[in-house]
């Protein structure tokens, strides 16, 4: 290939992604240009910037969603690691452990990742209803939680598994029970795959709409979709707060993503190439 | 440091494979024992039932004086070194050499000193905060064995731990291993596949084919008086030769007659013996420095086969002539410096006094 044709394709490739890029950000972008406007501003010019710019938008939004913020990241958080916990040692225990029925206990919970998650939704509201525990916090995590299990544990089997043997029997005539094991080993070693599995499941608990939704009814321990939705009023859309409130929504998964970009990558291409 | 007895050990895998059947050992305290057999004999199942890593089928394995079939690995006081090396890629030589004093709780100052001297034995005081990843095989080798040696076990066992290094540095460390079981006299068992590794480190070799012990000696016995076909064939390089025939007595004496087609005296001390196996089929071991020595070690046996040479392989101090008498292969080992050339025809002279003889039914050596 001449330079003149490599350049051309270079120039064809990047093009492409810009126009990707654009494709996903313009949404982003307007969101963020709307929520300086006031109504009156937005009627005129919905997609454009116009002056002058309402910051106070933002301070609304705040005042709004902060709490619905508050409440998110507790619940994700808790999520994440209620479900990473058992996830990680159930995944060790298929992984390094023989023991009947080993293989249809696998299979039954391979089983469960095809059941679609709405199916349990009214038996779990009758559950949660029962046990006395409906518009708990904790509920809501140990849902997401026991959601996230099979994935997790099915991801994890596998990556330990890949893990050499040989490491865990030096561990194990070196003197390291299999909690130990887990803690200096599997931990250590699998902490790109462990950070990626953590990311999507906070992602997944955070962006969950109908199970708070339907477990949570006080309003006070709500969590930001459903927060969102609320700014929707029925009558008058105030779409300068709304938008703010929108963008202050996204700034933690934004900063999440910034601080933790090269670990999803890597986790991403975990096992692809064995190391 | 310990004696490690296996009584009557047996492993059966799922599916009734027998891995090991029946295994007696006993290695005295301070021994250095290697079990050598090709790939799949149960060597490596042994020392991993002495480990505590795989369970014992059947019979008793002893660490000390204390029977340790139901154990913990983390409670049996011996140290392994793997093939693989098995270092913690995540922890520097010095973590990695602390681990296992971490986990019992050794305190810190004792940690260090005991690092710091193995680190010195070993050469790997300028290593001890490097990874794993950032060291050769053979350092990783020599961590490996370091992290082993801190430890103070009963009992060391290596699992084919030369097997993943270059020739030039297998036997570099092969020296050194010598040299640590010198220093430090703590019982050793190894595990190789790697005959010259088992007869320049064993105090006693165990020969292993099958799931069975073909025979347990000093390596020089194992050289000289194999037990069976099997470890003549597989203790020596090159391998001994075979020569399919029968025994002939007469009045004259007794006689090996070959089925490629020449007859060999018997000596007077092993004439007696082989009396009673006239007319049965019995095959005869000669080493490939026992046929074509030089003159004057040809005494008195008068034998020359001969042969016509294939090929000629130069070892620098030595060659190997490998012939052909008759449809039978044959090897010898001469200096260097006698010419061969291929398709030459030649009579290679043979040392009877160190021919063996082997029942072909029953495939052991007569004594």
């Amino acid at each position: 290939m001449s330079s003149k044709q490599a350049k051309r394709a270079e120039i064809g490739k990047h093009t492409l992604v810009v126009l990707v890029l654009l494709f996903a950000f313009i949404p982003l972008l307007i969101t963020f240009v709307i929520s300086f406007k006031s109504n009156q501003q937005f009627a005129v010019a919905p997609l454009t910037p116009t002056f002058p710019l309402h910051f106070e938008n933002w301070a609304i939004g705040w005042e709004t969603i902060s709490g619905y913020i508050a409440n998110s990241i507790v619940i994700s958080v808790l999520a994440v690691v209620l479900t990473l916990v058992p996830a990680l040692l159930s995944a060790f225990v298929f992984a390094r452990f023989r023991f009947p029925g080993k293989t249809v206990l696998w299979y039954a919970l391979l089983g469960l990742l095809f059941m679609p998650g709405i199916m349990n939704l009214v038996p779990l509201f009758t559950l949660l209803r029962d046990l006395n525990m409906l518009n708990s916090m904790l509920a809501l995590s140990t849902l997401y939680a026991v959601g996230g299990q099979v994935f997790c544990v099915f991801v994890l089997r596998n990556f330990i598994e890949d893990m050499p043997q040989d490491l865990f029997e030096a561990a194990q005539v070196d003197g390291a029970s299999p909690l130990q094991q887990i803690w200096s080993l599997v931990i250590p070693m699998s902490g790109s795959i462990l950070g990626t599995l953590a990311i999507l499941r906070f992602l997944a608990s955070w962006n969950s709409f109908v199970m708070p939704l339907v477990m949570l009814s006080s309003q006070y321990k709500q969590v930001i979709p459903v927060g969102l939705m609320r700014l929707d009023g029925e009558y008058i859309k105030l779409w300068g707060p709304m938008m703010a409130s929108f963008s202050i929504a996204a700034i933690p998964l934004v900063i999440i993503f910034l601080f933790t970009m090269r670990l999803f990558v890597k986790g991403l291409t975990a096992g692809a190439v064995k190391g | 440091m310990a004696r490690v007895a296996l009584e009557n050990v047996s492993k059966l895998y799922p599916g009734n494979v027998k891995a090991v059947d029946k295994l007696t050992l006993e290695v005295r305290d301070g021994e250095f024992v290697v079990l050598v057999g090709p790939s799949g004999c149960g060597k490596s199942t042994i020392l991993r039932m002495i480990a505590g890593l795989e369970d014992v089928t059947s019979g008793t394995v002893t660490i000390g004086q204390r029977v340790v079939n139901d154990v913990q690995p983390k409670d049996r006081d011996i140290a392994m070194v793997f093939q693989n090396y098995a270092l913690y890629p995540h922890m520097t030589v010095r973590q990695n050499m602390a681990f296992a004093l971490k986990l019992r709780k050794v305190g810190k100052e004792e940690t260090e000193s005991r690092i710091r001297a193995t680190a010195d034995m070993l050469g790997l005081s300028e290593l001890l905060d490097r990874l794993p990843k950032a060291l050769s095989g053979g350092q990783r080798q020599r961590v490996a064995v370091g992290r082993a040696i801190v430890r103070q076990p009963a009992a060391f066992l290596f699992d084919e731990p030369l097997s993943n290094l270059d020739a030039k540095l297998r036997v570099q460390m092969r020296l050194e291993l010598a040299r640590l079981h010198n220093r430090l006299g703590t019982t050793m068992i190894y595990v190789t596949h790697d005959q010259a590794e088992a007869m320049t480190l064993g105090d006693r070799i165990v020969v292993m084919d099958d799931g069975v012990v073909r025979q347990i000696a000093a390596p020089t016995e194992l050289y000289d008086s194999p037990a069976d076909l099997f470890v003549a064939g597989f203790i020596g390089v090159p391998q001994m030769n075979f020569f399919a025939g029968t025994i002939e007595a007469s009045a004259t004496g007794v006689c090996f007659r070959a089925d490629a087609g020449f007859e060999l005296p018997v000596s007077a001390e092993m004439a007696g013996r082989l009396t009673a196996y006239a007319g049965k089929p019995v095959t005869l071991g000669l080493r490939p420095e026992h046929i074509g020595v030089s003159e004057s070690e040809q005494r008195g046996s008068g034998l020359r086969i001969p042969a016509v040479v294939d090929v000629v392989e130069a070892m620098g101090s030595e060659s190997y002539i490998h012939l052909h008498t008759g449809n039978t292969s044959f090897v010898s080992r001469v200096d260097a410096h006698r010419r061969f050339e291929p398709g030459q025809e030649c009579l290679q002279a043979v040392f009877v006094e160190k021919a063996h003889f082997f029942d072909t039914a029953t495939e052991r050596r007569i004594e």
